[in-house]
């Protein structure tokens, strides 16, 4: 169910104020030198829409690096799950989609009560890319640059006006409430949007196919070798992880401050050697191609036979946070290459 | 949710990032995109900077020692105290009894204090801090070359230049960022040259790999100078108009032929011809060195012959062309630059210098020492001899970084009074009388100044734990606790009269440093926009000169008794004494314990397994530790790092000294390795098992 209106952008500031008595509101900001991050907005006037991918993404607002699980202090134990509303707006369709892929992490099965605490209180309005930047690539993976539904509001810039589509009881509430504002779209306005959505997808530099990726991996034509290659430029930083907005990966620290003990989840990584440190010293992933491709795997081939998509929504975030280049799009542009290699040998062959 | 831009406060690179705030607490870190440094990278230390900031050790009250114990106090009853002892010791001893460290983790500011304290206050040149342990050679070395010790070009420049040779660094694991850069313009066809005896990560991109043996370096590069002045590389042009002094440099040079460096370093000749020409033939070719120069007893001669080389070949004062010091910490540049050395104040003005002295003691409104004071190593062995009474540490832990521990031990023991001023309870705290708790990178303003001599703002993100007070604050309160009033709004007013004071730093203000990434010095005026690389047109003396170097073997060269080579370092995940990143979860579990690197051969010769317990000794004292057996060290050298009090690799090292800057020679001593003893009960049971 969607439902669909138009805001004159005269108007989104209001709305924008009006969203925040009830919520911490949080928006792109240009901060001196250029960088655009997510914070809580002071003056709406200030909020950065021409943005890039940001890093991070919203993940952190619903997964944060670190948090603070439960206090005990003289056998009192106290949960400290974060329960404060917030309405994030400007993130992209790549992101909710990924949040989307998160929802069933956290919540399916067993329900993560931190994550669904944040979850259920925080409301994402997503815009529609009209302006991809060289590293992303969701359009060939069907994650953006638009969603055509599980968001909860999404924006379409059609010049002095958006048209706003809620899909979510709490998007369409958000609406509701100030309907006096929306107004009802026309044939022109339905026109225009699809005229956005055309534009946007051409305007992607790159076009790449992870289904045949995973076709080349799982029928065994990307050997060792090339693993090797990707592992030996590897920084070890975990950067990819950390910013990728659908890896999950933490650990769980206790620390103790006098009589009080805090828990707390931290951000951890698959990437890191003593992620499967096991007891006696023992690392069974000290190699690490083998906790590259472990990555890789994970993202192209159990994900999709787990969940059905692929664990990558094509944000490229990666690409960006990687100091050695051997993010996601790099190596699936390098391992079609293999693939196109092939088939010329095939041809020449034949 | 606010995000605070400030700079990485570990290694010398100095990423931008930003500290997630919410609710008063950090609870992440993100890389800033447009920093020209990281480019929205960081490397797993800089991702993980945030943890150690609010970890229960941190030091949140003031202590005294009372009857052997440290006691909680208040900080009137602290700083009262501590000016009284000072005092105290001043009249009995005089100036000179007190000798101070300060610290390359501290800003600008805070050690443009803690020098004006020292000198003005204290009465003394008694200041160093542990850039004497790292580029001391450098500064050295490159005064005297050149008139100037710093990176001479910048960061960004490196990813279009066409010849990357890298000597004694570590890169991809100590300054990755410099490393991603490097890495891009081996991509785009740079030809990148490494020597290092290790075979390091950044060697495994090198197109050539020069193994040569631990203390070569002086001979190596006059090799390969050799060969460019044989096969007429020289930049005559170059040479005649920007430098003196070559002819006699040119005799001694002559000495070294290939083939007789091949004798000396273990470096095919071949490869030192091919170096030579690959080097010299290309003009954006930029050199980069860091530890495995400096930390010799020739350290300032490794310097001076790298330094020859570039003149040599004319490789200096443009973009893409020039030679690098790659210093390590996020601020020892800055800690430098402000005079917290025994000889220079701020911008390296020479205490010697009556007209400068003058300056300060004008400014000072006191009367300054004239002698150039004691330098690190020097400190301890000044307190052995009964010279030196007190000492003040900010932000150093030379218990576990200063040359041959069991005689540092030794000295602290004798102190009568020691302040340490640290974030974290470390190994010196055990001898504090006094200890200070100071405040974290996230917990003040100020500035950093980076290995490329940028000048950056770091911004205050929280509120400091308990009663912990920024350092500059600490001492202002101290200063005015003895007399001398230090009043400062904030640290912009102190940066103000570094500015006054340096020339290099005239135009360095903190206003100007809010809008976008800092300004790299020389920065003279106000309008000025700071200098991406030095040396243009002229070097900062004039002419560049010559200096003549001789190829000299290391202090201690292995024996009958102690066979192998020890050379010392840091790894990838941990960070010098392992104050903050050994209170980090994930760097914690990297890297947990302690190990030796050992090559396979050796390794078999002595019946070491992989991964067993192995004491390793040398002349000064012995430690326990694991064995790691690997190619990356070459037969007849071990690597231990210098991180773990558990097995502290400084234990073993000499402190024999560069005759000319005092560095501790850490990358040679002779040391001998056994397997442990349970290990060789072991090893008899299974014997004795299998012949059962």
């Amino acid at each position: 169910m969607s439902s669909e209106w138009i805001l004159d952008k005269n108007h989104l500031s209001y709305w924008l104020r009006q969203l925040r008595k009830e919520a911490d509101l949080i928006g792109p900001l240009r901060k001196p030198g250029g960088d655009i991050v997510f914070e809580s907005i002071e003056r709406i006037h200030e909020i950065f829409l021409d943005l890039p991918a940001l890093i991070p993404g919203p993940k952190e607002f619903l997964f944060p690096q670190y948090e603070k699980l439960f206090n005990k202090r003289d056998s009192k134990v106290e949960e400290l799950s974060i329960k404060r509303k917030r309405v994030v707006f400007g993130v992209r369709s790549c992101d909710v989609s990924a949040v989307r892929l998160l929802d069933r992490f956290f919540l399916d099965r067993f329900e993560d009560p931190f994550y669904s605490n944040r979850r259920a209180n925080t409301l994402l309005i997503s815009i529609v890319c009209n302006n991809p930047e060289p590293t992303c690539f969701c359009a060939g993976i069907g994650t953006g640059p638009y969603l055509r539904e599980d968001y909860d509001i999404q924006l379409t810039d059609l010049g002095e006006r958006y048209l706003v589509q809620a899909a979510s009881k709490q998007g369409i509430r958000a609406i509701k409430a100030y309907s006096f504002i929306f107004s009802k779209p026309t044939r022109t306005d339905y026109d225009d949007q699809f005229e956005v959505q055309l534009s946007a997808m051409a305007r992607f530099q790159k076009r790449i196919s992870l289904e045949r990726v995973r076709s080349m991996i799982i029928t065994g034509k990307v050997r060792d070798t090339f693993w090797e290659k990707v592992a030996t430029r590897c920084f070890e930083c975990g950067g990819c992880v950390y910013e990728c907005p659908l890896c999950t990966c933490f650990t769980v620290i206790d620390r103790v401050f006098g009589d009080e003990i805090e828990r707390a989840r931290i951000w951890d990584a698959c990437l890191f050697k003593g992620f499967t440190r096991l007891a006696g010293g023992v690392l069974p992933n000290e190699r690490m191609v083998m906790r590259t491709k472990r990555w890789y795997y994970h993202k192209l081939v159990h994900y999709p036979e787990v969940i059905g998509s692929f664990g990558c929504v094509g944000c490229g975030r990666c690409t960006i946070v990687c100091p050695a280049k051997i993010d996601m799009a790099t190596v699936a542009i390098k391992i079609k290459a293999l693939a196109d290699n092939e088939e010329k040998i095939i041809e020449q062959k034949e | 949710m606010l995000k605070v831009l400030t700079v990485c406060p570990y290694c010398g690179c100095g990423c931008g990032l930003y500290l997630h705030v919410e609710e008063g607490r950090i609870i992440g870190v993100s890389p800033s995109r447009n920093h020209p440094v990281n480019r929205g990278t960081l490397c797993i230390k800089g991702w993980n900077c945030y943890e150690f900031i609010q970890h229960p050790d941190r030091l949140r009250t003031p202590l005294i020692r009372k009857n052997g114990t440290l006691k909680e106090a208040t900080w009137e009853e602290a700083l009262e105290y501590t000016a009284r002892r000072l005092q105290e010791i001043i009249s009995l001893y005089g100036n000179d009894s007190i000798g101070v460290l300060g610290s390359a983790k501290c800003t600008n500011e805070e050690n443009y204090l803690i020098m004006k304290f020292t000198r003005a206050v204290l009465g003394t040149n008694n200041i160093d801090h542990c850039a004497r342990l790292c580029h001391s050679s450098t500064v050295g070395g490159l005064a005297a070359a050149f008139g100037s010790g710093a990176m001479t070009n910048s960061i960004s420049e490196i990813r279009d230049a066409r010849v990357i040779f890298v000597i004694g660094s570590n890169t991809t694991e100590q300054h990755p960022m410099i490393a991603m850069h490097m890495l891009e313009a081996v991509d785009k066809g740079a030809t990148l040259i490494v020597a290092d005896p290790r075979k390091t990560k950044i060697a495994e991109f090198a197109s050539i790999h020069l193994r040569h043996r631990s203390g070569t370096d002086v001979a190596l590069l006059m090799g390969i100078m050799n060969v460019i002045l044989g096969e007429r590389l020289v930049d005559r042009e170059f040479v005649m108009r920007r430098t003196e002094n070559l002819e006699i440099f040119e005799n001694r040079l002559r000495e070294f032929t290939p083939d007789r460096v091949e004798k000396l370093t273990g470096v095919p000749a071949s490869d030192i011809r091919k170096v030579a020409r690959v080097y010299a033939a290309e003009k954006r070719s930029m050199l980069f060195y860091a530890m495995g120069i400096t930390q010799h007893i020739t350290g300032v001669d490794n310097v001076k012959a790298l330094a020859n080389l570039v003149m040599l070949t004319g490789h200096i004062g443009l973009p893409m062309s020039g030679l690098n010091p790659l210093r390590g910490q996020n601020n020892v540049q800055g800690a430098c630059d402000m005079g917290v050395l025994p000889n220079v104040y701020t911008g390296y003005q020479k205490v010697t210098d009556p007209k400068a002295r003058q300056k300060f003691e004008r400014a000072w409104r006191r009367r300054l020492p004239e002698k150039p004071g004691l330098t690190v190593v020097e400190m301890t062995e000044a307190i052995l001899d009964g010279k030196l009474k007190a000492m003040y540490i900010m932000g150093e832990n030379p218990l576990l970084s200063d040359p041959d521990l069991n005689q540092v031990v030794k000295a602290f023991e004798k102190l009568q009074f020691l302040i340490v001023q640290d974030i974290f309870p470390n190994e010196t705290i055990e001898f504090a009388d006094v200890v200070f708790p100071a405040a974290s990178f996230a917990e003040k303003n100020g500035t950093f100044t980076n290995t490329e001599r940028r000048v950056q703002l770091i911004r205050k993100a929280i509120p400091p734990p308990g009663d912990a007070k920024a350092d500059w604050q600490i001492i202002t309160e101290l200063s005015t606790a003895m007399g001398y009033p230090m009043q400062y709004r904030d640290t912009y007013e102190i940066m103000e009269e570094i500015a006054l004071l340096t020339p290099s730093y005239g135009g360095i203000l903190h206003y100007r440093l809010e809008e976008g990434y800092g300004l790299q010095w020389p920065c003279p005026d106000r309008k000025h926009p700071g200098t991406p690389y030095l040396h243009r047109k002229k070097f900062a003396r004039g002419l560049g000169t010559f200096l003549t170097v001789d190829f000299k073997l290391p202090e201690e060269m292995p024996d009958d008794n102690y066979p192998l080579i020890l050379t010392t370092g840091r790894t990838y995940f941990h960070y010098h004494t392992g104050t903050m990143c050994r209170r980090t979860t994930v760097l914690e579990r990297e890297e947990p314990e302690p190990f030796v690197e050992i090559n396979p051969e050796d390794a078999e010769a002595l019946e070491i397994r992989d991964r067993s317990r192995v004491k390793i000794s040398s002349r000064r004292g012995s430690i326990t530790l694991m064995a790691i057996v690997t190619e990356r060290v070459p037969k007849g050298i071990v690597f231990v790092p210098f991180h773990f009090r558990e097995a502290a690799a400084n234990i073993l090292t000499s402190a024999a000294l560069d005759p000319e800057v005092k560095i501790p020679e850490y990358k040679v001593s002779a040391v001998k390795i056994e397997p442990e003893e349970t290990e060789k009960i072991l090893k008899t049971e299974i014997k004795a098992f299998r012949t059962r």
